[in-house]
């Protein structure tokens, strides 16, 4: 089918730019093969749509693809949440940076 | 006992200096901590005489507090009264809310407008405010007649115990968790707020109680 072949030449390009971004460093390779294993289950389960059928049938899901939405959502929601929980992180971590600064400015400026 | 006053201040600049002057004229020593003021707040509080704590970026109300009682405690001083840059408190009364924890009385000192004077305060304002002290008793256990009142002195031993993490508003109900579950011994002082056109405009929106909440919630 037609959308079998858009998701997954969709899928190659993002496999390709994990690929520049490894060669560029900005990934490490731990990173790397996470993202190249979720691609490559990804365009198994879109090639073979049979898999994920077979799987939601098990859990008691009627649909494969109603399957592979809730996981997806389930995996969006956990990700937004690690990330808010990293800003967070940085934000605070800004914070401490700034007071820093400032305290470090100010004892520079009394012993003037 | 070797006192700092901490006001922290944002965009303050039109009324900071006034502010400075009338607790200096108290005798304090006074730090502003300037949260990345896009106006001469820094400039205008450094020529009336305060120490100035300049956050090169803004960092939020709790964050400059926070600021102001690390340098303080980095500095030696045995007490510290947090007040407010926008003309709401009298400096005046800084002696009165002092008291207490320089005597040795109690380690806090909480102002309260309801034991004291709020000079014109809306109605909306003190509508949230009942809100806040239901929210206090239930979440802290603390009876307050006020909370959220920024008129506080602190004893520097009590300071160094707490552990603030709030950046913004929220800290507020934050010190009032400390208090309540470091057991420190507190007590309220009537202080008079005034509500001015300047202070209200300058001031907090009502909505903002949900952000605090929010705050409180989910930033643990």
């Amino acid at each position: 089918m037609l959308i079998q072949i858009i998701l997954i030449v969709a899928i190659a390009v993002m496999i390709i730019r994990l690929i520049v971004n490894l060669r560029s460093s900005k990934i490490n390779v731990g990173y790397f093969a996470l993202w190249l294993i979720i691609w490559l289950v990804a365009i198994l389960f879109i090639w073979f749509p049979g898999i994920s059928s077979y799987l939601a049938d098990t859990v008691g899901v009627g649909r494969g693809v109603d399957l592979i939405v809730y996981v997806a959502i389930i995996a969006g929601f956990y990700l937004q949440f690690k990330l808010l929980m990293r800003i967070e992180k940085m934000e605070k971590d800004i914070t401490k940076i700034t007071r820093q600064l400032a305290i470090k400015d100010i004892d520079s400026a009394d012993k003037k | 006992m070797k006192t700092l006053v901490i006001i922290p201040a944002k965009n303050e600049a039109a009324k900071i200096g006034e502010v400075v002057s009338g607790v200096m004229a108290q005798g304090f020593e006074v730090a502003v901590i300037d949260d990345g003021s896009s106006d001469d707040t820094g400039v205008v509080a450094k020529h009336a005489g305060a120490k100035v704590l300049h956050h090169i970026i803004n960092r939020g109300q709790g964050a400059s507090v926070k600021t102001g009682i690390k340098y303080g405690l980095e500095n030696g001083y045995e007490a510290m009264v947090f007040f407010d840059a926008d003309g709401q408190m009298r400096a005046d009364e800084i002696n009165k809310v002092l008291e207490p924890v320089s005597s040795g009385s109690c380690e806090v000192a909480l102002g309260s407008r309801n034991l004291g004077v709020a000079i014109d305060m809306p109605r909306v304002t003190r509508m949230v405010k009942k809100l806040a002290l239901i929210f206090t008793l239930l979440t802290s256990r603390l009876k307050l007649t006020d909370t959220h009142n920024g008129f506080q002195a602190w004893s520097a031993g009590a300071l160094r115990q707490i552990n603030l993490v709030q950046d913004r508003y929220a800290y507020a109900s934050e010190l009032l968790h400390e208090i309540s579950r470091l057991k420190l011994r507190y007590m309220e002082v009537p202080v008079t707020i005034i509500y001015t056109q300047y202070s209200k405009k300058k001031g907090q929106s009502i909505f903002n109680a949900f952000n605090i909440l929010w705050d409180l919630i989910f930033k643990k």
